[in-house]
């Protein structure tokens, strides 16, 4: 058992938070004090443009997907609540609910095949979602009233009485933003957040953190659908009409120009641009038809000099200013679990087009054992790596840790079965904190990510610095302690090779699987690089070590191992192999030349 | 049967217009590795410029149709210069936002200039309808398909056959390694995305005369390009055009025998059942599965 | 004045994959073959590429005289500079032809006469000018890539690892070309991990490790360097002297 002190970091996103809390204050007396009915009314309806940036923040802005459906969901929601009001008489509460749930239901049936194609089909099929939808609401005229659409939805009737239109409408809607925007704080602030900062920025990172991709962007297209929905609803009981219009794509154009401009990964954004989006052409009366346009060149300024969007520029602008870090309590640690396990490789086969890069190799590490794999370029040592990683699957072979098969994995599950991978060039987001990333790491193996653990509070408060505690731990073996709160990109060779290692031993590996690590690196460094790779050898985990630099790698590696063109061709003790003529021929072109 | 006849062609002049759509779309695709979202505007633009010019120049079809296709050139350099030089370190998810706003500014734009009353070009062949026995087909149909034809060919000839067009295909596929041996890489997109823009006009300007031109007629534009490149597979220039000829007809027929709105679905339907099960299309790309 | 046609002056990169160029300083003269020796991560494809302009650097780079360390890749190749990369990076489906005509910088009628010239260097293309570049074997494609770098009528060839993934025989030819091109005034860097064939062609070479040149001087001299070898495999291979460095034993 050991204890640990969490680091006191600033809470991230505190500018954001502040700029909210500002924003909603001003619009809170402005409706208070100033507002007419109509501004009520465009107040109210602005209300639900924030609900559905929520949304699409969700989609867009966080899992990174360039979703076209937005709009869709966003009128399959409207219609849901028409239909039911005007023609059933349900109630608030229950059309609500199915004004949700529909997009939602819908989102999850396409959900599985969409998100398995590259970005630039998912957002065709999300936009053929759209058109079908739009289509199917143009020719149902018996329900949806056709192109006229349907008029008379009643208002909001909680318990038998209708909530009146203008203040208190406004209100009602708001209340329900303010519900969606602490949901929306709740799941994408903390670990969850970084989480798909990783995925969105680089897809190979997330992998060799073990997260669950495919998880990850369900649930933020779910979430994503869920939240236009409820904006639907709202926006018809507001309107009391619905016609198809809020299917049309000039509308999907509008909620990515909301998103874009007002900042898409940030609560403060989604506020910022629908209220800009929305009064602007109140304010621009007189600018009448060109609204559409200013859209357009604004969404195209703002992607160009601004991506992160107003927020994102204001918060950076105001976060030299943040609190200063509160000191926490040390917490105490459960021991490390250690998964031992033997790697074996029999008969590996790999074929690109009609090269073989790997012919029939065999290896093996045991637990506690460092092997060197080496070999001249092109040997295929990299292939060899990036098929244990998981990022590339043989053609024939066995390979197994333990009693586990590891073929057919794929990247995140390896990394979570036990086989930590180091890159070459270290793999770091770089605007993530160390520590930020290797609690992440932890979250693999020690807890759950994504939506519905943050939901729970499984990645916030209490969970969160124990994770982060337990990072601190791993980031002060590899001598990185002082350093962890630095974003990533900040940091030099000479540091980031240690928060590489920190990284892949977070996931409490069987394995690990280090590609180069003394490159680049000093003597000193170097010295430290063995040192500490010797210790983790002698917490009984594997370690393969694929080196060109031989003073670094034959002192350290108990065994060796070496490629030429595909094959193995020697093994055995570091001595040994050296001296192996035919290691010798590869290397340098010919039988050792000497006068 | 005469019917099937005049469908036919029909269909196959839609698809030839398509054709030039999807073209320019996979001219930028391989040129930059981004989608071109403003293709569709594009294409209302070329239909625009061709009915303006027809209103100031009294001239035949024939005559304004180079003269539009000029314009639109120059237009696609501005295309090039706003929406994708700046983002070009970017991911593609920027340039294609980029584009689509773009895309928003240039139907707003022509509707703030022209009025939103639908416009038409002159046609290009302006006469009787051909007689063939008992036959009786749309000049309008054979000159679009005509036009159409020689446009493809001569960008087919262009790239296969010119130094020009080696230099663009080097460029679309290993941009780095095109620098290396001296060629003007940024002028080679820059150039894509004029060629893009020319053949997106020339479509406009065919398909203006049957079928009014409005503003916003892009948009449904470019949803067909992108499903005809997909259906032809994506990057691929023979299967952007055999998947638009595809996707043209497909239109017709089913137009004729059900509803617009019939076809209309149906292609979406289509479309995302190709996705699913196999989204490489006629002749792409290995599918594009996610990392 | 030298009549260097190609002059490296501390030439130094950031670190990358693998380690920085720190401060290289070499010199090529029209009709040598200059080898650039060392292990891979020693830094050879890194300078080449830094010659090249695909890799940021500082310090001076001249090429015939002319400061070229500003211009851009394309700039440089239309200089005088040949590039033949590491893999080849051929164009995949472009045909023989079409490959080598795109590497031309001269108007049509020059650029007929120097595919000739090249069909000649390289019989083996000949009959397969209309076939895409996969297609054609290892060998073929080196060739290929040679020739579409010499279309260029460039005064300085780079070669980074020419002789990977070629069966030895070919190397051998291949490496004969090179002396070949070199007699005709155009001046050879290239950088190989086979160092017995590289010294068999060049004249002078350098050894790179870490970034550093460790040695330099006539081909015959390195030949004869021992510590040519301790820097390749790090432990001194020659039978008379003891091995000293410990190694530790393997758990169980």
């Amino acid at each position: 058992m050991t204890t640990a002190e969490p680091p006191a970091a600033p809470r991230r996103g505190f500018g954001d938070a502040a700029l909210c809390g500002l924003l909603i204050a001003g619009l809170a007396l402005y409706a208070a004090t100033l507002a007419s009915p109509y501004g009520l009314r465009v107040l109210t309806l602005a209300g639900c443009q924030v609900l559905l940036v929520l949304g699409y923040q969700f989609i867009f802005g966080h899992a990174g997907l360039l979703s076209l459906a937005q709009g869709a969901f966003f009128g399959l929601g409207a219609y849901a609540t028409a239909i039911l009001g005007t023609r059933y008489h349900w109630d608030f509460a229950a059309s609500f609910s199915v004004s949700v749930l529909v997009p939602l239901a819908v989102a999850a049936a396409v959900a599985v095949p969409a998100l398995r194609l590259a970005s630039h089909y998912f957002a065709l099929a999300t936009l053929g979602l759209a058109q079908v939808a739009l289509l199917l609401v143009l020719n149902a005229g018996e329900w949806t009233g056709g192109a006229i659409g349907l008029t008379g939805v009643p208002g909001i009737a909680v318990l038998g009485e209708t909530v009146p239109r203008g203040l208190p409408l406004a209100a009602t809607v708001w209340s329900l933003v303010a519900v969606g925007a602490c949901l929306s704080w709740r799941l994408t602030h903390g670990l969850t957040g970084a989480a798909y900062a990783v995925l969105r920025s680089d897809a190979i990172a997330a992998a060799a953190l073990g997260l669950r991709a495919g998880w990850l962007r369900f649930s933020a297209f779910l979430l994503s659908a869920g939240y236009a929905g409820a904006a639907g609803a709202l926006q018809a009981h507001t309107l009391g009409v619905v016609s198809s219009e809020t299917l049309e794509f000039s509308l999907m154009v509008t909620c990515l120009a909301m998103t874009v401009i007002g900042g898409s990964t940030r609560i403060a954004g989604a506020l910022l641009g629908a209220l800009l989006l929305t009064y602007l052409p109140e304010w621009l009366r007189f600018l009448e038809g060109y609204a559409p346009l200013a859209y357009g060149a604004a969404l195209l300024a703002t992607i160009i000099a601004a991506p992160e969007g107003i927020a994102g520029a204001i918060e950076h602008a105001v976060r030299r200013r943040a609190r200063p870090p509160t000191p926490q309590r040390p917490l105490a640690l459960a021991p490390r679990r250690s998964r031992p396990a033997a790697l074996e490789v029999r008969g590996l086969v790999k074929r690109f087009g009609g090269i073989v890069a790997l012919d029939r190799v065999d290896l093996a590490v045991e637990p506690g054992e460092i092997v060197g794999l080496i070999g001249p370029n092109g040997s295929g040592k990299t292939t060899l790596a990036n098929l244990l990683g998981g990022f590339v699957e043989p053609d024939e072979g066995v390979m197994r840790l333990g009693s586990r098969g590891l073929r057919g994995l794929g990247a995140d599950r390896i990394a979570r079965e036990g086989i930590s991978r180091g890159f070459q060039t270290p793999v770091l987001p770089p605007r993530l904190s160390g520590l930020e990333l290797v609690a992440l790491a932890r979250t693999t193996t020690a807890g759950r990510i994504g939506f519905l653990a943050s939901l729970r509070g499984a990645d916030a408060g209490y969970r969160r610095r124990h994770l982060e505690a337990e990072a601190l731990e791993l980031l002060g073996g590899v001598g990185l302690a002082g350093e962890a709160l630095r974003p990533c990109a900040s940091l030099p060779p000479s540091l980031a090779w240690r928060l590489e290692l920190a990284r892949a031993l977070a996931l409490d590996p069987g394995l690990v699987v280090l590609d180069e690590p003394a490159a680049g690196l000093g003597a000193r460094e170097q010295a430290e690089l063995a040192q500490r790779i010797r210790e983790i050898a002698a917490r009984g985990i594997g370690v393969l070590v694929i080196e060109h630099n031989m003073p670094f790698l034959l002192p350290t590696a108990h065994r060796l191992v070496v490629l030429d063109r595909g094959r193995v061709i020697s093994k055995g003790k570091p001595k040994d192999v050296v001296q192996d003529p035919r290691v010798i021929a590869a290397y340098l072109g010919r039988e050792r030349f000497s006068a | 049967m005469v019917t099937i006849l005049q469908l036919g062609l029909n269909g196959l002049a839609l698809g030839a217009a398509y054709a030039l759509v999807a073209l320019g779309f996979v001219l930028v695709l391989n040129a930059t590795g981004a989608v071109n979202f403003a293709q569709g505007d594009l294409v209302m633009a070329g239909g625009y410029a061709a009915a303006i010019l027809a209103s100031a120049l009294p001239l035949p079809g024939l005559a304004l149709l180079p003269m539009a296709v000029g314009a639109m050139a120059l237009l696609g350099l501005a295309v090039a210069a706003l929406a994708y030089f700046p983002l070009m370190r970017r991911p593609p998810t920027a340039v294609f936002v980029s584009t689509i706003a773009l895309g928003l500014v240039l139907q707003n734009a022509t509707l703030a200039l022209f009025g939103p009353e639908p416009r038409t070009a002159p046609p290009i062949w302006a006469g009787e309808p051909l007689r063939w026995g008992s036959l009786a087909l749309s000049g309008q149909a054979l000159a679009i398909i005509a036009v159409a034809t020689l446009l493809v060919a001569t960008q087919g000839w262009l790239l296969a056959c010119t130094r020009l067009g080696r230099n663009l295909r080097a460029t679309a596929q290993d941009r780095e390694m095109a620098a290396a041996l001296g060629i003007r890489v940024n002028a080679m997109i820059a150039l894509s995305f004029a060629l893009a823009a020319a053949l997106a006009g020339a479509a406009g300007a065919l398909l203006a005369n049957q079928f009014f031109v409005t503003p916003s007629s892009g948009g449904a534009l470019i949803l067909k390009a992108y499903i005809a490149v997909v259906i032809g597979g994506w990057g691929s220039l023979r299967g952007a055009v055999l998947g638009a000829l595809l996707v043209g007809l497909f239109e017709t027929v089913v137009a004729a025998a059900v509803s617009y709105t019939a076809a209309s679905a149906l292609l979406y339907a289509a479309l995302l059942a190709i996705l699913l099960l196999r989204p490489q299309g006629l002749f792409g790309e290995a599918a594009g599965r996610r990392a | 004045m030298s009549a260097d046609l190609l002059e490296l002056n501390e030439l130094s990169t950031a670190p990358g994959t693998g380690a920085g160029l720190e401060r290289i300083s070499l010199s090529l003269r029209a009709g040598e073959v200059v080898a650039l020796l060392g292990a891979n991560g020693a830094g050879k494809s890194t300078l080449i590429r830094a010659v090249m302009g695909l890799t940021p650097s500082s310090g001076a780079i001249r090429l015939a005289g002319v400061e070229i360390g500003a211009c851009s890749p394309a700039a440089r190749a239309r200089l005088g500079l040949g590039y033949v990369p590491e893999g080849r990076r051929l164009f995949p489906g472009m045909s023989v032809r079409d490959t080598l005509l795109v590497g031309a910088r001269s108007g049509r009628r020059r650029a007929a006469e120097q595919l000739a010239r090249i069909l000649d260097m390289f019989p083996d293309l000949e009959p397969r000018l209309a076939t895409p570049a996969w297609q054609l074997s290892g060998g073929q494609q080196q060739m290929l890539a040679i020739g579409r770098a010499l279309m260029g009528m460039p005064k300085v060839l780079l070669l980074d690892e020419p002789s990977l993934g070629l069966a030895p025989m070919l190397v051998d030819a291949l490496l004969s070309q090179l002396r070949a091109l070199a007699a005709e005034g155009i001046g050879v860097l290239l950088a190989e991990q086979n160092i017995a064939r590289a010294l068999e062609v060049a004249g002078r070479a350098y050894a790179l490790t870490q970034g550093r040149i460790v040695a330099q001087g006539p081909a015959a001299e390195l030949r004869r360097n021992a510590a040519l070898e301790r820097a390749f495999l790090g432990a001194d291979i020659a039978l008379s002297s003891p091995d000293t460095t410990t190694q530790p034993e393997s758990p169980q």
